[in-house]
């Protein structure tokens, strides 16, 4: 069996929760994926997978090389303050009001609805 | 009487095709188009009796595999042979040169609270000994395996 076949429900699962990845060939055959995952979940949960297949990695046949994109994690954050929205912050920004409104679904639960002291987070 | 037996045998023939559902050129269409709405690509797509045969070179086992439920997925198709192979994967190359790799590892490693394992880099290849203990070993493994390295012997134990 092939380290692709070995290892193909750790691929399936990149595909599934937004990791993109490249596929080489590294030493003897070992199959080495270098991707970058969307979040540390996302990460974490490959890992549980790769962990799963070959319990305490000693096949030494797949290198897992993985990070964390930035995805609004390093962004900028911006507290609101009274008479913003989600617009008039964007404009202010030169960003669209949905994009921040997609950075911070975590906390707002209506586009139209933010209290002042809310902290933003500002996907630029 | 001539008249008569080829028009018997034209609704027989059109009897027989009509309860055999729909001809391999139909099929063919059918899976092509569900692969392009599953948006899988570089798939040749043959149907002979309700068996369709895929071949052609696609990216990874799975797309190898979402062709073949893709193509299982279309009515009619009765089975499905998997002739599809993979690209072959470029060779990797390690991050840096091996001494510039070492320095690298033992850095992470230092970093990640890993300081019992002990890494020897040949052409990219690590050989990991020593022990760290066994509730830092998967964080030790990670920070190995996110260096550039292009092979792994991993003889790293657990501790308390």
């Amino acid at each position: 069996m092939s380290a692709q076949e070995k290892y193909q429900s750790l691929l399936e699962l990149a595909n599934q929760n937004g990791t993109s990845y490249e596929l080489s060939e590294g030493d003897n055959g070992t199959l080495v994926v270098t991707g970058v995952a969307p979040s540390e979940e996302a990460k974490t949960a490959l890992w549980d997978e790769y962990e799963r297949l070959d319990p305490e990695f000693r096949s030494n046949d797949l290198i897992l090389n993985i990070s964390v994109g930035q995805a609004g994690g390093s962004g900028t954050t911006y507290t609101v303050v009274s008479g913003d929205s989600l617009s008039k912050i964007g404009k202010h920004y030169g960003i669209a009001w949905k994009s921040i409104w997609d950075a911070n679904r975590d906390i707002l639960s209506d586009p139209d609805k933010i209290y002042p002291g809310q902290e933003l987070k500002i996907p630029v | 009487m001539k008249i008569k037996v080829l028009t018997v045998f034209t609704l027989a023939i059109a009897l027989f095709l009509s309860a055999c559902g729909k001809s391999d050129a139909d099929l063919t269409k059918a899976v092509n188009d569900k692969l392009a709405a599953d948006k899988v690509t570089g798939v040749t797509v043959a149907v002979k009796d309700g068996v369709a045969t895929l071949t052609g070179e696609v990216g990874d086992i799975t797309v190898k595999n979402k062709a073949e439920a893709s193509a299982k997925a279309v009515e009619g198709i009765k089975n499905v042979t998997n002739n599809l192979t993979m690209k072959p994967r470029p060779a990797a190359t390690p991050s840096a040169p091996d001494p510039a790799l070492t320095a690298k590892l033992n850095d992470a490693l230092k970093a990640a609270g890993c300081t019992g394992a002990i890494v020897a880099v040949e052409n990219g290849k690590v050989t990991v000994t020593g022990e760290v203990p066994g509730a830092k070993y998967v964080t030790c493994i990670q920070t190995i395996n996110q260096a550039g390295i292009t092979g792994i012997e991993n003889k790293l134990t657990k501790g308390k």
